[in-house]
């Protein structure tokens, strides 16, 4: 039997710059720490990764407010941390996130809410930012919840 | 720039097909072409004749409604996923074809991602 496989003559994207979306919650997935290890590995071997997108229960990355116990890793502080090191802009897609509680202040001002916890650097914006990527020569990968 | 999105999930059981969904309708609003590919328990969005009042939820029959509206370009249901719901064309959405969901198919796509 043949393989029916298409060969595959060419890269869809140069493997030189990424794009991460996270789409998996901390402590629920492991689809954050996944990815911070791929992102740290990326820039080790010289690539870059030109932006960090957080959609559905990915959002849930950019809280200030997870206090996970002392002595356990606080993946949003660890991400945080790697972005700003790095100067990686990080973005929540506006609609998951306001659909989950996580908010900006000015989100909190428009929609009259009493607080924001939304950690810098990462910012909030729609799925322009996404598609941007999608539509560059960045090679953009998914990490999702599993199954 | 061609993106394949790929719904795997059913329609009523998280929001991760729904904001699949919003992906297309926004590439689709920058006008990069785009279409969906529903598989799985996914084939279950382009049944006719949803109605999700008792749920409190939007039918996603009326959120795909839109999808020729935004300009998606195509709507495709896998034809094995089908065949393991009981569903033919007649039970489906108009616009919906039915495709063998393969390598052949991705491969037409620059880009693409699944819902969850």
């Amino acid at each position: 039997m043949s393989n029916s496989l298409p060969e595959q003559t060419k890269t869809p994207a140069p493997a030189g710059v990424f794009t991460l979306v996270i789409t998996g919650a901390p402590y629920s997935s492991q689809a954050p720490q996944t990815a911070l290890h791929f992102a740290r590995a990326a820039l080790a071997a010289n690539k870059r990764i030109d932006r960090v997108f957080l959609y559905g229960d990915g959002v849930h990355l950019a809280s200030s407010l997870s206090t996970p116990p002392s002595d356990e890793l606080n993946l949003s502080e660890a991400w945080a941390g790697f972005m700003a090191e790095n100067n990686i802009p990080g973005v929540a897609c506006i609609a998951s996130a306001l659909r989950r509680g996580l908010v900006n202040e000015s989100e909190m001002q428009r929609h009259e809410l009493s607080a924001f916890n939304l950690r810098a650097p990462f910012e909030i914006a729609g799925l322009g930012e996404w598609v941007d990527s999608a539509a560059s020569e960045s090679r953009v990968l998914y990490f999702h919840r599993g199954s | 720039m061609s993106t394949l999105i790929i719904i795997d999930q059913p329609p009523y059981g998280s929001w991760e097909g729904r904001e699949a969904l919003d992906m297309a309708f926004s590439l689709a609003a920058f006008d990069q072409p785009v279409s969906l590919l529903f598989c799985g328990a996914g084939v279950n969005w382009l049944r006719k004749g949803q109605d999700a009042t008792t749920i409190q939820q939007k039918s996603v029959e009326r959120n795909l409604a839109a999808a020729p509206v935004f300009g998606v370009e195509a709507l495709l249901a896998d034809n094995k996923a089908c065949d393991h719901y009981g569903l033919t064309e007649e039970d489906l959405l108009d616009p919906v074809s039915i495709t063998d969901f393969g390598p052949e198919l991705t491969s037409r796509f620059d880009h693409v991602a699944f819902a969850g």
